[in-house]
Order: structure tokens, then sequence, then C-alpha cells
């Protein structure tokens, strides 16, 4: 997607924009305000409200879907334009429940602001009510369809950006707007009454449950009090509230969130978080996000006593082994204990990670990834996921990947073994290849075959790849119509009708084609690739790369970082990989990890001998990350600050340093300190900007350096089918969507367990509880069904720390293990 | 000679408490007056018109806390409320009260010791009462209170001149310092009142008094509304009382002293016996004082100075020389 | 006489009057001057002359300002703003506010405080509204922004107690359901006492 630099007009004021970017947004980015209800920045236009109605070069036209082109002349107000809006809005107000008072978007509704803003004084039309009901949808969301709109902004966000299209409009049984209103009221307020009076929100599966993600993004972009967060309801006053600018800790993702907090109730005046708030236009959250907030280690005392035996642990231990959520100051006092006291630093994600990039610089040259997840979903239009659980992994390579399909028009790869039923709905151009595990290599084969420039790849490569070509027949179905005349069961009768109909019929034809075994071999339809392919391809030009997980676990990892430096290289492709764990970025590249774990432990939010936790079980209680201040590296490649919400009495990492005699006088004293050869900067804390602008540029601490080095030239290895797992029962180390980490299971709004999930026939097979047997070790758990997972893969969740999931799965991601009923 | 040392301890009893009670009916008399001056009630809920709210006050102040600042000196702070009620009380021993009356057949002279320096002494009892005030406002270590001190050392020595000054004449016309001279030199009716001659000393002596007794409009040394309370700040309980009562006392001085030298003592008048009249005209001053301060507003320390140096002194000088040159002629 | 005059309030028009004092006196022989003037007209003794009458009226005509409270109360106007109330609906009885927070968020003193809940009728709760009387400044403000009438002053200005929590909580602010019928609307800022005609009288500024 091209982004030439245009001219255009609006009021008078010249304006640079892109060509084809909104006329609303041009005007945003320029600071021009446009009233716009229903219009969400990167998902596309509905034109639901009609009030962005604008002249552009003299016509009528809605802003929101108005492609800016060189030249144009836009005027944002004129009379009849004001006579529209505010009609518009008075039709809003029609039998809207005069309850601002007791409702929880009372103060930043922006009914009542467009409302006032557009000089709605007085009501001309009226119409007979309609009862709608209050319902809630799932376990977190409430919807109060008395006060909807209609804007349809939650169904575009689950479409466009969230994937889950749980969404839909349905019938409201509203009374027929009076045609006398035709002559009276402007058009497109007519039109748009008309349109409302037909509808409210539905959940699209046609039941009263969503069934979806519940990640909570339709209640934030709802405009009104209609679409809330169902432990938010009634609770407290949006003006209550004191926003902390934060970062959310749960991924990767690293999104920018704000904390909203007040005292808890008149008994207890503790602070507490009532709520997350994001910029939904420039930021999309998760389930974990926006519900796991309460994580906070509560009533922490300073405790000397133990602060003296953490710091006697520390200087007798042999390893500190830590968890993911730490920020990038905390990182290095481990490092610098590390070089004190000699102790090894362990934490397997990071290290797995670390270990894939070191492998990654040395074949391709630079340090980090190229490339950014914000950059791929506003360019690209043909996107590759290879070795991602998407629904599981990381929420916005999801929303990245399902955005591509709904905005850019793009199309998509997706390469897992484990079958999703949600990732295929994406769009119609997503090709899911459920290959086998371990046979990563064999995609990242095909995606150098299908894109590479064939002239820059070594020669060796090139032949290896002619392997996989053969030429092959296959028969070919062609469409006939046919009448024929079928027998229908009358529902309502009971009789038996005849109904002639006209049915398509195949006739068979034999054709040559090119069969490609890459394809085959990786579960896809080879017959048929060619066309897919050529018809996914239509159009296309800019490609992306989602590294997943499952490649830094892979016991060919450095062939696989060969493989993507080769990608990078020949294909243009844009290449980005998603961290395993919160910090994992941040901890590869500040901390020295080792591959082992031994002898006395000191566990920090991990399991060892001593404890330092944030959750309110270990020997020394630690600040939760809501708790302090810090920065932190997001898949981005971006340093971001987060802000502490609430209040923590006792001690953290850096009084430990002080009685080390190596501390700072603050934490965030040690912000400036990160390793600049690295890619760090020596920036403070407190200059750190943690916002967007309005065009959606985002202002969130400095882009990490990449670091250029020599690269080597070896050529990747060839594929190795000992390491494919083929047969046996296969467990998977996966957690389930909203599940991070102990941190976002101690949140009360985040209901998943830690079971084992199949799909639903499977689990079906599994029964109610299960031993899965590993080399040498076992765990007990519940089964649970996931209904968007399918094959016979199961899923076994990480995110209890205690449990250790990680080290039953060891280097890779997947085991052969026995499954028996208990 | 026994007799005369009983009669004595018991006069010098006597006058004691009825001098104390006094003071303490003084200030019940002096809230009512004021109050009603105000068109208020003044003290009204304990017993009968109030009567026994001095009962009350004086339980309260023997009850509270008897407090000593950390950084004062003890001991002084603890002596000086002795000091000026002391000096109060032994300055009455030269007054005579009333005139003679017969008890249980024997002559009893209200005067506790008849000195023939009555005047003197009176005027050294009540100078000597400065160093209450003084050493209190220095003893307790509150800037106040050494402001408070300051301007006792200041208003007192200044206005010791001025009462010294305008007695010198009527002294020098009676002749004698004993104060039952000078009731006798008047007792030929009101025509001898030492007023008629002496009319700008008895102005003099009673500004003069205002300012000795520390009354309005001449209250600086505890003027609450610039110095919170003076000397006093830091004072509570009893030891504050024998601040209050030693001023009362003082005001009924000055009352004796006024009416045996200038309102012609405790000769009867008219047809009212000398002792009624005595009390009469004490009352009277009282009064004054309590109606001036429910009258006039206070003055500045500078206005006062100058009031005492600049006029009055020179004021005082002349009385005295004229009424020198009018004996000699 | 017309009231006229004391009814209208706004100062600015109000006829204010600058007294002649002249100049105070700078030299020395100015001011000596002054002080013989004043001596000589017996200045001082007016003052001694106004409060001997005051306690001539006092005394004789029992003309006193006194109000023996406790034992004598005057009325309040209704406009005082005293101890809060929270009125309840007249028909239904059940308590008129639902909530939103205006009156919280406009308080002064940062002194009330409500707790809210989504009840099993789908309907805002007011589980508990405390004001902490120990910070109130009674500045009305909390009365003047209730939408619904519900937070409102009250007469009851005698607010020593044991616990000031004693009369702060939801439950002691309501009209008690059995004094409902007599349960009066707040006549609100800026409302004149029904006697206000009674009690504008002359400033006396005779002197
Ligand atoms: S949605 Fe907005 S306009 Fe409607 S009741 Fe709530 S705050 Fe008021
Ligand atoms: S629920 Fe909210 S976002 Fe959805 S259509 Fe209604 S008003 Fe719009
Ligand atoms: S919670 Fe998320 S997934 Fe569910 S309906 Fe809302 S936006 Fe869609
Ligand atoms: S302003 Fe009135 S209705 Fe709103 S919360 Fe306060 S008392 Fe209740
Ligand atoms: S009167 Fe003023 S200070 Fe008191 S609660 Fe109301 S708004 Fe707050
Ligand atoms: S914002 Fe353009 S139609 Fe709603």
């Amino acid at each position: 997607m091209s982004r030439n630099e245009i001219t255009i007009t609006i009021d008078g004021v010249e304006c640079r924009t892109y060509e084809g970017e909104y006329v609303l947004n041009a005007a945003r980015a320029n600071g021009i305000f446009i009233p716009a209800i229903c219009y969400l920045t990167r998902c596309s236009p509905t034109l639901a409200c009609r009030l962005c109605l604008v002249e552009a070069d003299g016509k009528r036209a809605y802003a929101c879907n108005t492609k800016a082109k060189d030249g144009m002349q836009i005027v944002t107000q004129s009379e009849e334009i004001m006579e529209e809006r505010r009609a518009i809005m008075e039709v809003y107000d029609v039998n809207h429940p005069l309850q601002c008072g007791v409702c929880d978007q009372h103060g930043e509704c922006e009914l009542q602001n467009y409302t006032l803003e557009l000089e709605v004084d007085s009501q001309r039309f009226a119409i007979a009510d309609t009862k709608r009901e209050t319902k809630n949808w799932s376990s977190v969301l409430h919807y109060d369809a008395g006060l909807c709109i209609v804007c349809e902004r939650c169904v575009t966000v689950c479409k466009d950006m969230i994937g889950d299209s749980a969404l839909k409009t349905g019938p409201r049984g509203g009374a027929a707007v009076d045609k006398s209103y035709k002559q009276s009221a402007p058009k497109d307020a007519y039109a748009m009454w008309n349109k409302l009076q037909k509808s409210i929100i539905v959940p699209s599966n046609g039941t009263e449950y969503t069934n979806c993600s519940d990640c909570g993004e339709c209640t934030a972009v709802c405009p009104v009090g209609a679409l809330t967060e169902r432990d938010f309801v009634y609770k407290a006053n949006p003006w209550e509230l004191r926003e902390v600018p934060a970062t959310c800790t749960h991924c990767s993702s690293g999104c920018q969130i704000f904390y909203e907090t007040r005292f808890d109730s008149i008994d207890n005046t503790e602070e507490k978080i009532f709520r997350v708030k994001n910029e939904w236009n420039y930021v999309s959250l998760c389930g974990a996000g926006r519900f796991a907030y309460d994580f906070e280690n509560r009533d922490v005392k300073r405790d000397a006593t133990a602060l003296k035996a953490a710091v006697e642990a520390i200087k007798g231990a042999d390893t500190i082994r830590f968890g993911s959520m730490v920020s990038n100051e905390e990182a290095l006092m481990l490092q610098r204990l590390k070089e004190k006291f000699g102790m090894k630093l362990y934490n397997p994600e990071a290290r797995a990670f670390q270990k894939f990039l070191d492998a990654y610089a040395h074949a391709s040259g630079h340090s980090l990834y190229p490339n950014d997840f914000r950059e791929i979903m506003r360019e690209c239009d043909f996107v590759i996921s290879v070795g991602s659980k998407l629904r599981n992994d990381n929420p916005n390579a999801r929303y990245v990947f399902n955005n591509i399909q709904k905005i850019n028009k793009g199309a998509g790869f997706y390469f897992h073994p484990v079958g999703d039923r949600l990732v295929p709905t994406f769009g119609r151009s997503v090709e899911c290849f459920e290959h086998r595990p371990g046979d990563e290599e064999a995609a990242l084969y095909l995606i150098l075959d299908l894109f590479a420039d064939r002239k820059k790849l070594p020669k060796g490569v090139l032949n290896y790849l002619d392997t996989f070509h053969e030429k092959r027949k296959k028969t070919v179905k062609e469409k006939v119509m046919k009448e024929v005349v079928e027998k229908l069961l009358d529902k309502e009768t009971g009789e038996e009708k005849e109904v002639k109909k006209k049915v398509p019929q195949m006739v068979e034809k034999e054709i040559e084609y090119e069969h490609n075994l890459l394809v085959e071999r990786l579960g896809g339809d080879a017959e048929n690739f060619d066309e897919i392919f050529a018809k996914m391809m239509k159009k296309k030009e800019s490609f992306a790369l989602i590294a997943g997980e499952d490649l830094f676990f892979h016991p060919h990892y450095e062939n696989i970082a060969k493989l993507i430096a080769l990608i990078e290289k020949s294909c243009s492709m844009k290449v980005v990989m998603t961290p395993p764990k919160s910090n994992s970025l941040g901890v590869a590249l500040i901390c020295e990890l080792d591959d082992e774990c031994e002898g006395y432990t000191i566990g920090y939010n991990a399991p060892g001998d001593f404890r330092l936790s944030a959750l309110g079980d270990g020997d020394l209680d630690m600040p939760a990350m809501n708790q302090q201040e810090g920065t932190f590296v997001t898949m981005n490649k971006q340093v971001v600050p987060t802000n502490a919400a609430l209040e923590y009495g006792g001690y953290e990492l850096n009084d430990i340093m002080n009685e080390l005699g190596m501390g700072r006088e603050l934490t965030i004293e040690w912000t400036q300190e990160l390793p600049v050869e690295k890619g760090f900067q020596c920036v403070k804390f407190d200059e750190m900007p943690n916002y967007y602008l309005n065009d959606g540029t985002e202002k969130r601490g400095y882009r990490l350096a990449t670091i250029k080095r020599r690269a080597s030239r070896s050529n990747p290895k060839k594929l190795d089918d000992s390491i494919v797992i083929s047969e046996g029962d296969i467990a998977y180390r996966c957690n389930p969507p909203r599940q991070f980490s102990d941190f976002t299971d101690k949140a009360h709004q985040i209901f998943e367990k830690f079971a084992l999930r199949a799909s639903p026939e499977r689990a079906q097979e599994l029964g109610e509880r299960v031993e899965v047997l590993f080399d040498g070790a076992s765990i007990v758990l519940d089964v649970e069904a996931d209904d968007r997972m399918s094959g016979d893969i199961v899923e076994i969740p990480d995110f209890k720390s205690g449990e250790d999931v990680i080290s039953l799965f060891g280097e890779s991601r997947y085991s052969k293990v026995t499954i028996k009923r208990v | 000679m026994d007799g005369y040392i009983i009669g004595t301890i018991i006069k010098a009893i006597l006058v004691l408490a009825i001098i104390s009670a006094l003071a303490g009916f003084g200030t019940y008399i002096e809230r009512k007056v004021l109050a009603f001056m105000q068109r208020r009630y003044g003290p009204m809920h304990v017993g009968p018109y109030g009567l026994l709210q001095i009962a009350a006050d004086g339980i309260k102040l023997f009850t509270k806390e008897d407090f000593i600042p950390s950084g004062a000196n003890r001991l002084i702070f603890m002596f000086a409320p002795i000091i000026t009620a002391a000096t109060a009380f032994i300055a009455l021993a030269a007054v005579p009260l009333l005139p003679e009356f017969k008890l249980f057949g024997m002559t009893v002279r209200a005067i506790v010791a008849d000195l023939n320096i009555g005047i003197l002494f009176i005027l050294g009892m009540m100078a000597a009462g400065l160093y209450g005030p003084l050493l209190a406002g220095m003893a307790q270590r509150n800037k106040w209170g050494l402001i408070g001190a300051a301007r006792t050392a200041v208003q007192f020595l200044s206005y010791e001149v001025v009462t010294g000054l305008s007695m010198l004449a009527p002294i020098m016309i009676v002749g004698s310092l004993s104060l039952i001279d000078f009731n006798n030199y008047q007792s030929g009716g009101m025509g001898e009142w030492l007023i008629w001659k002496q009319p700008l000393a008895f102005i003099l002596f009673l500004i003069a008094g205002f300012a000795e007794t520390n009354r309005t409009p001449f209250d600086l040394l505890e003027h609450e509304a610039e110095i919170v309370a003076g000397y006093a700040t830091e004072y509570s309980g009893m030891r504050w009382g024998m601040f209050f009562i030693g001023e009362y006392a003082n005001m009924i001085t000055i009352g004796f002293i006024a009416a045996i030298v200038f309102l012609g003592g405790f000769n009867s008048w008219g047809f009212l016996p000398g002792g009624l009249a005595i009390v009469l005209k004490v009352s009277l001053f009282f009064f004054l004082m309590l109606w001036v301060r429910a009258s006039w507003p206070h003055v500045r320390p500078d206005q006062m100075m100058w009031l005492c140096w600049k006029v009055l002194m020179p004021l005082a000088v002349i009385n005295v020389t004229l009424t020198g040159l009018w004996m000699m002629v | 006489m017309s009231l006229e005059e004391f009814k209208d309030r706004n100062i600015g028009t109000q006829n204010y009057r600058m007294l002649d004092l002249g100049e105070s006196p700078k030299s020395g022989m100015e001011k000596f001057k002054q002080v013989v003037e004043r001596s000589v007209k017996l200045e001082l003794f007016t003052g001694l002359k106004v409060t001997f009458r005051e306690m001539y009226k006092a005394l004789f005509k029992k003309n006193m300002h006194t109000v023996k409270y406790p034992f004598e109360k005057m009325p309040i106007a209704p406009r005082y703003r005293a101890i809060h109330q929270m009125k309840r609906l007249l028909e239904s009885g059940h308590y008129r506010c639902i909530g939103c927070g205006l009156c919280e968020k406009i308080c002064i003193a940062n002194c009330i405080r409500i707790d809210t809940r989504y009840d099993e009728n789908q309907r805002k709760e007011v589980s508990e509204y405390t004001i902490n009387f120990g910070r109130c400044i009674f500045c009305g403000y909390c009365a003047e922004v209730c939408p619904e009438l519900a937070i409102v002053h009250g007469g009851r200005y005698e607010t020593s107690s044991e616990q000031r929590a004693s009369f702060s909580t939801l439950e002691d602010m309501l009209t008690p359901l059995e004094q409902l019928a007599e349960q009066s609307e707040f006549p609100g800022f800026g409302a004149i006492s029904p006697n206000a005609d009674e009690n504008v009288k002359k400033t006396p500024l005779a002197y």
C-alpha cells in the first residue's frame, strides 16, 4: 500500500496527508474537528451515524469513508450540514432514557457531548418507545439495550480488530417511523432513524451469549453506557477515578493502558483499581489487559527480618530463577547480582528467545527483527504466521493478522499444528496449514519457495526447493446445473412437499498441474494450491511474516533463524517476532541467562528455595507491576514506561540491592543504566512519554536501536524428519486466552482455569480428568473443551509458575505424552 | 502591748480576707456592669443573679493545672504572682479603711498600722508591686511575656512620677504623710475637701491611678489584642488568680487613697455616717474604672508615654510650684 | 416606612456616605492643639454617656440584646445551611438519591462519599452515603448541584455530639418514613425567610 503525501484543504486550511487516507483521519491528524460517532480508526467505516457529513468538492460526502485525493476541497460546516447533524442528534435523543445520573458513561458520554456540541435544545421527533432488555452477554459483558444508539462500533471493533465477530445488529421490534417526518426531517436523519428503529445489538451466534474471547474491547469503544463491563456497572462514576497512564505487562504487546483507581468504598479507603481504559482508536487490549488489573500485592508491610533473610539467601544462592513479568530495571539488577556473586540466572522462556535472537543475529547481521507490528498492520496486505498459536499466544499478533484481512483486504497463511476454528474466519483468503509439530522449517521453506526472488537465493537452497516440485495429474470437477425434484418436510404442518430445485452437478476432468510436496507435507491442499495461491496473491503488494514462540522452542532453532534471515533477505517480506512472555525481549537483551537451574535457588515470581514474590505467597514480598515504576520492552521493540497505580508498603528489589550496597536511591534510576550496547538509550525514566498523538503516532518511551554485525553465510540445513512428531498423543504448552501468568490468574475477572484444553470431540474422549505422562514426570489435570479448537493435540497451560509446566516440556513447546483418564 | 499585736494580727487577717473577697466580688461587679453597658445580662446562671459565679470561678482557679513552661525560670516564675498580691495587700496596711468604732467596748481603729509616713509607704509598696509583672514576664520565656514585662517597667516607672508629684501638693497643704491626718484635715464637711483646693492634682492622680492599676485605657501590660496576655501569658490557675486579686486590691487601694486624700475620707458626709460615706466613695471610684473600661479604647504605648512625660508630668510640676507659691503668699 | 430600599441587596447601588473625619494632625503643635481641643470639648465624656445610657436602658427598660440560648432559640432562616437531610420520594417513600455522584464531585471539602452497586432489579442502589461532618464547610454546593433535590440542608445546627458519625450516614439523614407526610422541600439558596420583612431594621448609626 502506497503512502504518497498529498495536500487537501479543509475549511481553508491546507493539510498534509497520505493518498487514500480517509478525510476524517486527515482532519484529525491536522487538529480539525469533525463530529463522528461510528468511525473507529483502524476499522472499516460503517456509515451508521452519518454525523461526519461534509462537503467534498461541493458534494455531500461522509468524512469517515471518503478517501483523500490531492487538491480536495473540504467544507466541514454549512447550514445544511449543521441542520443534518443537529437532527441526527435529536433522533439519537428520541426515547433515550433520561438517566445520565446513574449511567456509567455519564461525563464521558459521546451522546451527551455531541448533544451539547451540536446545540440540541429542543426535540421535534417522537415515537412510541420499545421495551429493550438489559442482558449479560458473558461473564464480563453487560448490555443495556435501552441506552444503545446502534452506532455499531462494538460490532465493528469485534469484527475488524478482534476477529471474533461475536456481535451483529438484530431486530429491535420498534414502531415504524411516521411517514410525515419524511418531509420535516432532513434526509440523513430520517434514514438513520428508520434504521435505528429497526435494530439493536445481539450476539451473532444466535444465542443469548457471545461466547467470545471476552476481550472487552466492545465495552471500551461504546460511546454511551450501553455496553459496559459487568463488574463496573454502577460501582463508581467515571469522574471519580484517577487515571494512571501505564503499560499492560501481561504479555509482550505492552499495550498502553490507563488504570483507573479510586478509594475502595466508604468502609475501606484504600486505593483500588476499578477498571482499565485504553486509547481504543490506537491500541486494542485483550481480556487480560482489560480485566486482569487487580493483581497487586495487597497489605504488605516492611518486614526487616524477611529482608535480611533474602539478602543472606542471595549471597548464598547458586541460581536466581525469575518470571518474565519483570521490568528492565529489575532485570538489570539481577544481572548486576550475577556479575557480583556469580550465580546463575534462569528464565527458560527468555533464554530460548535469547538463543534464537543470537542465532538470528548471526545469520542476518542485525540484532533485532527489522519491523514492528504497527507497521505491518498499517502497510501489509499479506501476512504469514508461523509458530504462533494466534488465538492464545499474543493477542496483538492476532489482531494484526485479523485486521490485515479485514481492512487491508489482505490474505494470510496460518501455519500451526493445533487446529483452530476461529482463525479461518478472519478472512476469506486465510489459508490454514495444520502441519505436524516440529515441521516449522518446512513452512519456512514453503515461504521461500513461494515468495523468494530466486535470484537472491543461494544455489544450494534453490536446488533444494526444486526437489519439492513434481508434475502431476489431477481430476478437476466442473459445475453443471441440473434440475432435480426434492421432497421437503414442512415443519409447521408436518406435510411433505415436493420442490423443484436447480442443483449444480460436477463433471470430472483430468489436467496436469505442478504438485508442491511442501504443501502436501504441511497438510495443505497440494492439488488446488496453485489456484488458491494465485487468488490470494491478487493485488498484493506488501508481505509480512510473524515468527512465533514455537520457533524459539524448536530443536532446530538455529536453522530456523537462518531460514528467517534468508526470507528477510530474499523475499522483500517484513519480519516480526512475538517474544514469548511479558518482557522476554528486555530480559534477553539485559541478562546473561543460563541454561539450567541448579543448587540453592532464589525464585523471583518463580519456583525456588527462597521465594521473592509479588503474589503474596513468598518469603519476601515484592511489588506487583501495577505497584511499581519501570520500563518494558514491547514486541514493537519500544522501551516503554509504566507507572505505579497503587501504593505498596513493602520492600522492592532495589532495597535488597541497597542492603548489598549496590542499590540506587530509586528503582527508576536504573533506567538510564540499561545497556546501550544492546540498543537501549541513556534516557531518564521521567523523560519518557507515554501517550498517542491525534493522528495515532505513538509517543511512548523510545525505540530500541538495532545493532549491526557481520552476517554469516552458511546455508540452512535440509529438513529433518526425525524431529517431527507424527503420531501418538501430543501435548502443546499453551495458555488459554486471557491467561498469561499467575498474575492474570489472581485477577477476579479472569475465569479461565488451569486445565487441559482440547477440542470438544477430543475432550469427550478424554473424560473429565486425566493424567498426562511426560518422560519421567506427570501432571493431573481437569479437561476443558475449547469449542474453537480442532484436531487431537491437547493444550496444557503454563501460567501457574508453581506447576512448572515449562520444565515438563523442556526445550520444546510440543511433547509426546501419554494421557490416562483418572 | 500583747493586745496590740493580737489586734493587729486580727486586723491584718480581716483586711486580707475581706479585701480578697471584695476583689472576687469586684470581678463579678465588673462583668455585670460591662454587660449592662452593652445591654447584656452578664453572669446569671450560677446562683441568684449569677452571684455564685465568683465561687465557681474560684473553684476553677484552684483546681486548674498549675502550669510552668519548660524554659521558664521556675523559682521566679512561681514567686512573681506572690509579689503582686503581697505588695497590694501590704500597701493596704497603712490605709485607714473606716472611722474608729467601738466593738465589745473596745475602740477599734480600722487601720492595720497607722504609720506617720502612710502615703509614702503606700506609694512605695505599690511601686514595689511592679516587680510582680516585671519578673513574671521575664521569667516565663515567652516573647509576649517579655514585651509585657518591658511595658510594665516603662509604664509603672513613668506613672510613679506623676502619682508622686500629684500627691505632693496635697501633702504640702496638709503637712503630713499620715492618711489619718489627711482625713482629719478635711473633717469640716464637704467644703473642706481637698479636691476643691487641688482639682488638678486630683485629675492627675486619677489618671495615674488608672495607669498604676493597669486598667483600660492603660492596660498595656496585658493588652490581649497585641500581646496575648502580656506578662500573664503563661500563667494559669491560682498563680494567675493572684495577679488578678492583686490588681483588684490595687484598684481598691487607689479608690481609698483618692477618697481619703481628695474627697474627705471617712468623715461623715451630711447625714451619712463616715463608714458608709467612704464605702460609697470607694465604690464610686471602682465604678468609674469599670465605666471607663466599657467606654474607652486603649491607647498606644507611645501615646501613653507622651501623655505621661509631656503632659501630665509638667502639669504636676506646675501644680506643685503654684501650690508652693500660694502657700508662701 | 417603605422597605424597598432595604430589600434591595444589590450592594453596588447602596448609598454609602463618607464620614467627614478631617485630616489627622501632623506636627507636634497640631497634635497638642488637638489634645487641648478634645479635652476642652470633653469628647471623652460622650463615650461615657453612651455606655451609661445603654446601661440605663438595660437596667430600667429591660431592653436587652441577649437571646437566652439554649432556653430561647431564634427561628433560623430557611436557607440556613445546617446538617444535611436526605429527602424521600413522596409517593413511594424511596430515597431520592440516584447515586449520580455530582454532590461528591462538587464537594469542596471532599467529604461526601457514596457507595453504589448494581442491585437485583438492575438498578443503581445507593448502598451507603456519608458526609464527613468533621470536614464539611456547609457551603451548600451539594444541595445546589443535586438534580434530584435529594440532598438538602436541614435546620439542625446543634451538632455537638460524641460522634459526628452519628448523624452522617444515609439512614441518619433520610426523612424517617413515618414523617414522610411532613417532609418539606428545601427552598434553596437565596431564599429569604418568611418573616424577612420583620427582621429588616434600620442599622443604628446614631453616633
Ligand atoms: S448513555 Fe450517555 S446520554 Fe445516555 S444516560 Fe448514559 S450518560 Fe446519559
Ligand atoms: S452497544 Fe454501544 S457501541 Fe454497540 S452499537 Fe450500541 S451504542 Fe454502539
Ligand atoms: S468482548 Fe471482545 S470478542 Fe467479545 S464481543 Fe466484545 S469485542 Fe468481541
Ligand atoms: S447529587 Fe443528589 S442524586 Fe446525585 S448522588 Fe448526590 S444526593 Fe444523590
Ligand atoms: S455543604 Fe459543601 S462541604 Fe459540605 S458536603 Fe456539601 S458540598 Fe461538601
Ligand atoms: S463517523 Fe462517518 S458515518 Fe459515523
